[in-house]
């Protein structure tokens, strides 16, 4: 439709010059609106994003294996809940691990037990450090390098060695280079071996706790808790990486036959671990872009009501403009024009607070949210959309006022 | 040549009880060219008429004919067109819009008929320095004068080259000197062959006009040419001033001016109408 003369542009800005705060209070639903959509939608991006790339750093073909519950000895551990953005409790016995490995197909097998534990060092202590019970090949598996020294080996849990993660060496020593040195886990023992690289950090995982955890063998893990120790996760790579699917149906059958045919386990392929790490993301993400959808029509209610006052206190203009040859389309048009104004304003300065945000999210936090052009064009779509549907009403009803009343009222 | 053509055109104002005629069977015709003065009491119709003929208002029986087009029965959007292209208004309270500057207000109509920006500042620069206000362009109305604000609107009436000015009492808001400088201007544009209705309360202004309708009830009750430079008879002999301070004032004038059309018209018919509330 031919839309919008200067004049009308030129008046709308005029209308929103003179009532600025009365326009801000409008537009705060909009800009909240607007600015958590692309947050949310940013950082569920982002996340993903960073997920992916560990995913791949690992190396696409590992097989997961992982109890449906969980109940880790020593304590609950919170941040192995959200280690894999899903709901451990539950284990794995030293059986399945025999299983796993001798499935047909498998090429290595690296088990992962998580216990925690009194942690004294010569320069500090953690009163419930998590302690990882692993085999040496666990570094080679996860492509995790070291700082210093080298991973356990196959006679570490005879002499008691521990590899340390980048954080604990520095939180629980008072040497830079500990290696060497003794730390006293649940009062035994540990010569440190090891230093690892920190591992990358991704929201919602766990790079920071596995930064701050020992690494001991899992035959000193089990030894320690009699055979209880709990085994949350078991890592399996496969000979041939395009037999992993296969591979991946045979340790689930091979597992369900040991657990009389029971589902309390689960084997997942890393696209599946991807997908489960992000379903709670993505749970999380639909139901905070409902709230700015929620608060996205609270932005266009609040534009309807200044609209609707705005036109009642402007009636006697009305009737000039109409007195002067506007037509019911032309007010319809200016007071159209004036809504999807503010709106859209709304939607600019909720864009710009958005980029804000992000800024200082990246600057403090580990999360780097992927705001795509996409996203911001989205978002500008929405808020014009919403003055164009919030505003028709208001407009309708100053189109459709007669002009000898509206000249008549003051 | 008829330009305005009113057959019986009645306003009707409420229901039942709280019915009033504003205007009573009212037939008029103004010529192109002619320089009408519109006189009557408070509460006579007046403005009623005015905003019938500028299409403002729509007449609840009658048949109005503009340039022999009827007009009475237009849909609302056909009427805004007309008011754009053929009618310019001003009104006794200016009615500029405050929040835009004169040349802005003068270009308003220009802007509905879509023509550019430029070219609406140039026809709005134009028509000021005809009114002889062009150095107040960028000002806003509440930085002039009663009577620079009347010219601004007379300006922004006649920026669409109307056939027809209608004048609601332009003065009434006006000093003596503002009054004569609007009446000198209306003569102006009169005197370049446009059409000008006006409405005033004051005898005085009728020697500008080549003719004067009296009003009364609803109804024309008198309707006189007359020359220009000097004040029609009938409303010399009007005495009631402007404006109308109470009833009583206004009663006076009524009666004078109903004694002065006497012989013309039938006053029975007049009395047996209800009389109608006097504006406060
Ligand atoms: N919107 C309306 N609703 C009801 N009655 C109205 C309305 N407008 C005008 N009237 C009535 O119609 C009659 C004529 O009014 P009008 O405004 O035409 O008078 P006028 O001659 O212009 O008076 P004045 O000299 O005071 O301006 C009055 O009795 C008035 O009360
Ligand atoms: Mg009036």
């Amino acid at each position: 439709m031919k839309l919008l003369n200067d004049g009308q542009l030129k008046s709308a800005i005029n209308a929103f010059r003179n009532t600025k705060l009365r326009n801000f209070w409008t537009m705060l639903g909009v800009i909240i609106g607007v600015t958590s959509f692309i947050l949310v939608v940013g950082i569920s991006e982002g996340v993903k994003l960073q997920i992916l790339g560990q995913v791949q750093r690992i190396g696409s073909d590992i097989l997961t294996i992982r109890p449906n519950n969980i109940q880790i000895s020593g304590s609950s551990l919170d941040s192995l809940t959200l280690l894999s953005g899903i709901n451990v409790s539950g284990s794995l016995s030293p059986n399945d691990l025999s299983r796993v490995a001798n499935t047909k197909g498998v090429k290595e097998v690296v088990p992962l037990s998580a216990m925690t534990a009194q942690i004294n060092g010569s320069g500090g202590s953690y009163k419930k450090g998590l302690v990882i019970g692993t085999t040496p090949n666990f570094d080679t598996l996860l492509n995790q390098g070291l700082s210093y020294g080298n991973f356990l080996n196959s006679t570490s849990n005879m002499v008691n060695q521990v590899v340390v993660g980048s954080q604990a060496a520095v939180d629980l020593f008072n040497e830079d280079v500990p290696l060497g040195q003794t730390v006293l886990i649940n009062n035994q023992p540990f010569v440190v071996r090891g230093i690892l690289d920190p591992f990358p950090a991704t929201p919602l995982s766990s790079g920071a706790e596995f930064n701050k955890a020992l690494f001991i063998s899992y035959g000193n893990s089990e030894q320690m808790t009699n055979n209880t120790v709990t085994t949350y996760e078991i890592l399996a790579l496969p000979n041939d990486p395009s037999q992993a699917l296969k591979v991946q149906k045979n340790i689930e059958s091979s597992l369900l036959a040991s657990h009389g045919g029971q589902y309390d386990f689960r084997v997942l392929n890393q696209d599946q671990n991807l997908k489960s790490s992000t379903a709670i993301l993505d749970l999380v993400t639909k139901l905070v872009i409902g709230v700015s959808a929620i608060s996205l029509l609270v932005g266009g209610i609040g534009i309807m009501n200044v609209m609707l006052v705005s036109i009642t206190e402007r009636t006697h203009e009305i009737g000039i403009r109409k007195a002067l040859g506007a037509t019911n389309r032309q007010i319809l048009e200016q007071f159209l024009v004036e809504s999807t104004t503010l709106s859209f304003i709304g939607g600019l300065i909720g864009v710009i607070l958005a980029y804000i945000i992000d800024l200082v999210l990246r600057l403090f936090t580990d999360i780097e949210p992927s705001i795509s052009v996409t996203i911001i064009i989205l978002a500008l779509i929405i808020s014009t959309v919403i003055g164009v549907i919030f505003g028709s009403i208001p407009a309708f009803k100053a189109a459709k006022k007669e002009p000898i009343d509206a000249l008549r009222s003051e | 040549m008829a330009l305005i053509k009113l057959d019986n055109v009645s306003k009707i104002y409420g229901f039942g009880d709280a019915t009033t005629v504003a205007l009573d069977e009212v037939s008029l015709v103004i010529d192109k060219g002619e320089f009408v003065a519109v006189m009557g009491p408070s509460g006579s119709g007046k403005s009623t008429l005015m905003n019938v003929i500028g299409l403002l208002d729509r007449p609840s029986q009658g048949r109005y004919m503009l340039e022999n087009r009827s007009v009475s029965r237009l849909r609302s959007n056909q009427s805004a067109k007309i008011r754009r292209d053929s009618i310019g208004f001003i009104f006794q309270s200016f009615n500029l819009l405050n929040k835009l500057t004169v040349i802005d207000n003068v270009s308003l109509p220009l802007a509905y008929k879509g023509i550019s920006q430029s070219k609406r500042y140039k026809m709005a620069s134009n028509i000021l320095d005809r009114v002889g206000i062009r150095s107040r362009e960028y000002f806003y109305p509440p930085q002039l004068s009663g009577g620079q604000a009347q010219c601004v609107a007379i300006a922004r009436a006649l920026v669409n080259n109307p056939k027809i000015i209608i004048a609601d009492e332009p003065t009434g808001n006006l000093d003596s000197a503002g009054s004569r400088l609007v009446m000198e201007l209306l003569s102006e544009i009169h005197a370049m062959g446009n059409t000008v209705i006006f409405v005033t309360h004051n005898p005085e202004l009728t020697r500008y006009a080549t003719r004067v309708v009296y009003m009364h009830d609803g109804n024309i009750i008198h309707d006189e040419n007359t020359v220009i430079g000097r004040v029609a008879p009938r409303a010399r002999k009007v005495l009631y001033t402007l404006p109308v301070k109470s009833i009583d004032d206004d009663l006076a004038g009524v009666s004078a001016l109903v004694k002065a059309i006497e012989p013309k018209s039938s006053p029975q018919k007049k009395n047996k109408r209800k009389r109608k509330t006097v504006k406060k």
